[in-house]
């Protein structure tokens, strides 16, 4: 029985599929803008299905460089993500029934695969809007990349970037899909 | 005996060369550091930090609203009420220029806060301008007026606005006796034609407008300050008379003959019920009622000679009229009052109105030694009474029980009304009186001959009443509110309500559209632009004939705190405001021809100069 998985296995892979249906509902990632004349700062909240905060204040201060604005319609992700959270979920819920160490080697490689694609996602997306400023813009800045965590500074503008609990749950999610290889490891 | 004498020349001498040296004639007393660095502090409001109340000061015949903060005494706003104002463009958008009719200014008075409970709740302001019979009501989360409702049949609501304990009423009484509909009628027949019309005035909340439920029809006197009851005395109400002498002229002699006037006391809860049995006779479209003919409503109660304010204490027992003339505060007991109404203790009648005994209603008569011209009452929480000496100018305080004098202290110069914290409430704070002095005299930096008035901050705290504080106000308070910050709950923008007439959210919703002669624009406001026309070539710009009408909605698409743009247009005379979120409707007629330059009047923006376009007017061919 040595590749068939235990039942704590099991069951915190059904916590892991839980969880990542639980994440949908919560913020993933967001940034935060301080300036000397927002020092309670202005945010931008992203959901893997919607994006809050003081969107359109945040857009009306960005044309001034020639950012184009942020919004739901110009983030297509924003549309099919919870769908393919949702498949991984069941993808997960399967690999718990199924008990083989095999498909959860690549349940485990589509987490990374994935983890490592939104990553970058969020990359391309911060370096679209940080490089492609409308050259008409009133106030001229260099290109600049937001950075996906931390800290950035640009005009009067101090940006702050960081994952929050949807990402936090992601994360407790794939810890529980590690779990087995530990827990069923070969003695 | 020579001696004596050189030894008294040389006292007397020694006396002078000590008085010369040592004594100052500049009557500058040196200010005790440690006193001002005391004071300094309880005033101090540092960056960051609010102030603990609202002032709301009535700005008289300026016809604005002033809003202080207290104890900071900073000026934080002045909002118009019934005077136009270009900043905001009061008098100028089209709803404020409906609510203002044919008036440019007015006389705010009396400033009430409503309450409920006979406690401020936060919700309205009403004010009534004695300039052009008017009542106001602003609504405190956006601290802007939402009705003016003209009242007829009267000559100037001064004591006005009082609210009853729940805000069911507010009552508008008479300064002027006029006839009915200000009909003409020559002063001979002053005592035969002339009334002095009280009106009670409802808010409907729901719908914010003002409404005039009835009136009464009161001698031909002048009527002055008032009160509402509370608690035990909540159905009633008292305002001060004077002129009970009805003189048409020389007023200042001929008006202050008699060594008594009347305090009027009524029951608002009685008025009503007539006015349901339909005991009232209709005059230019009002429900008057006639005190002479409807009796068991309205009572006279003596009082010492031309009295201005009557304030009713904390827990409704008491009524305390201020002499004015007659240097003394009279406290009268509304439990006497109702007993010597039910005993039927009248001293005969005037005019139809049974006048209640004097001794069977009076409590007693405060008479502080060389205090003179008491005007106005407030009160605190330790049942003390301040009022104000506008004659021997200074603020007195005194035991509402006993009579006894408690303190005392100058103000600079003359004061008409005090406000105290919450202190014409069921619950006065007790912290702070502010003195609502008319004279300032030489207090500020001078102005020239036109002088602002000056308010002092007054701490109540200690056992010596003591100024902490003086402030400068434009002309001029007659009346203020102090109210607890808290309970004033402001929005910070307007709400994005899509569903709201005329406004557009987003640049491609933006329309000009011409009907006949009418060209409606549909625009929006952001930072920096105008937007009228998403689709034309220059979405700026508005085009028309001369002789059009133009009808331009605009909306602030800026959601965001403080973002206020302006819309002016030059030399078209035409400006207002659009706070964040708001739609802002101006019309006008363009009956001049050529080019007019339109732009954002507000500061809004680092590229807030940009924000402009252009009004063209083509000329008729």
């Amino acid at each position: 029985m040595s590749n068939s998985l235990s039942i704590s296995s099991v069951i915190s892979l059904c916590l892991a599929s839980i969880l990542l249906i639980a994440s949908i509902f919560f913020p993933w990632w967001g940034m935060r803008f301080f300036a000397p004349q927002y020092p309670e700062g202005l945010d931008i909240i992203v959901y893997p299905y919607k994006m809050t905060g003081d969107i359109d204040i945040v857009n009306g201060l960005n044309h001034y460089i020639g950012m184009k604005g942020f919004g739901e319609d110009n983030f297509p992700e924003l549309k099919y993500l919870p769908y393919l959270i949702g498949g991984l979920a069941l993808l997960t819920l399967v690999t718990a029934l199924l008990r083989q160490k095999s498909v959860l080697y690549g349940l485990i490689g589509l987490f990374v695969i994935g983890g490592a694609l939104g990553i970058y996602d969020i990359y391309r997306w911060l370096r679209n809007y940080g490089t492609k400023l409308d050259p008409r813009a009133p106030i001229k800045v260099d290109p600049f990349i937001p950075p996906i965590l931390g800290e950035n500074k640009l005009a009067n503008f101090v940006t702050e970037s960081y994952f929050t609990y949807g990402s936090f749950i992601l994360g407790a999610a794939f810890l529980c899909t590690l779990f087995p290889l530990w827990r069923d490891r070969k003695k | 005996m020579k001696k004596l004498i050189a030894g008294i020349a040389g006292l007397v001498a020694g006396a002078l060369v000590s008085i010369v040296v040592f004594a100052d004639f500049n009557g500058n007393k040196t200010t005790n550091q440690a006193d001002t660095a005391t004071n300094a502090q309880k005033v101090y409001v540092p960056f960051g930090q609010k102030d603990e109340y609202y002032l709301f000061a009535s700005g008289g015949h300026s016809g604005q609203m002033f809003i202080y903060g207290v104890p900071s005494m900073r000026h934080i706003r002045t909002i118009p009420v019934f005077s136009r104002d270009s900043a905001t463009g009061y008098g100028w958008d089209k709803h404020s220029k409906k609510m203002m009719g044919e008036y440019n200014w007015g006389d705010l008075h009396h400033p009430a806060l409503s309450e409920t409970g006979g406690d401020y709740d936060g919700k309205y302001l009403f004010a009534t301008d004695v300039g052009n019979n008017r009542a106001a009501v602003m609504d405190l989360k956006t601290f802007t007026v939402k009705d003016i409702l003209e009242v007829p049949n009267t000559g100037g609501p001064h004591c006005a606005a009082f609210v009853t304990e729940n805000t069911e009423y507010m009552f508008l009484p008479t300064r002027f006796a006029v006839p009915f509909g200000h009909g003409y009628a020559a002063l001979d027949e002053f005592q035969t034609k002339y009334k002095g019309v009280m009106s009670a005035v409802t808010f409907d909340e729901s719908k914010q407008k003002l409404k005039v439920a009835y009136q009464v029809a009161l001698p031909p006197w002048s009527f002055d300050l008032s009160d509402a009851g509370k608690k035990i005395s909540k159905d009633w109400a008292v305002m001060t008379t004077y002129n009970t002498e009805m003189a048409t002229t020389e007023m200042e002699i001929n008006a202050s003959q008699k060594d008594r006037d009347y305090i009027v006391l009524f029951n608002w809860k009685e008025l009503e019920k007539m006015v349901a049995a339909g005991q009232y006779d209709t005059v230019n479209g009002m429900k008057m009622i006639d005190p002479a003919k409807h009796k068991g409503a309205i009572y006279l109660v003596p009082t010492a000679k031309s009295p201005h304010g009557v304030d009713v204490t904390p827990d409704g027992t008491r009524f305390i009229a201020s002499g004015k003339l007659a240097p003394a505060m009279t406290v009268f007991s509304f439990d006497k009052a109702f007993q010597a109404i039910k005993d039927k203790k009248f001293a005969g009648e005037q005019r139809g109105i049974p006048v209640l005994d004097y001794e069977s209603v009076m409590e007693r008569e405060v008479n502080p030694e060389n205090a003179l011209g008491p005007l106005h009452t407030q009160f605190d929480n330790k049942g003390f009474a301040y009022t104000t000496m506008f004659i021997s100018s200074e603020i007195v305080k005194w035991n509402i029980k006993t009579g006894e004098t408690v303190d005392r202290v100058p103000v600079q110069y003359s004061p008409g009304h005090a406000a105290a914290a919450e202190g014409d409430t069921v619950s006065p704070d007790g912290k702070y009186i502010i003195a609502l002095n008319k004279i300032a005299k030489d207090t500020y930096l001078s102005v020239g001959p036109s002088h602002p008035e000056s308010m002092q901050l007054i701490d109540l705290s200690g056992k010596k009443m003591e100024i902490i504080q003086s402030a400068p106000v434009d002309p001029e308070p007659h009346y203020a509110q102090i109210v607890k910050a808290d309970k004033i709950k402001p929005i910070v923008v307007y709400d994005k309500d899509e569903k709201r007439p005329d406004s557009v959210w987003t640049q491609k919703d933006t329309s000009i559209v011409r009907k006949g002669n009418v060209v409606e624009v549909h625009g929006v406001a952001l930072r920096s632009k105008f937007i009228f026309d998403g689709k034309a070539k220059r979405k700026d710009v508005i085009s028309v004939k001369e002789g059009d009408k133009v009808v331009i909605h605009l909306t602030n698409i800026d959601l965001d705190q403080d973002i206020t743009h302006g819309f002016g247009i030059n030399s078209y005379d035409l400006n207002m405001e659009i706070q964040p979120g708001q739609t802002q409707t101006i019309e006008f007629t363009a009956d001049k021809a050529g080019t007019y330059p339109l732009y954002c009047t507000n500061f809004c923006s680092a590229l807030h100069q940009e924000m402009s376009g252009y009004l063209l007017v083509e000329p008729k061919g």
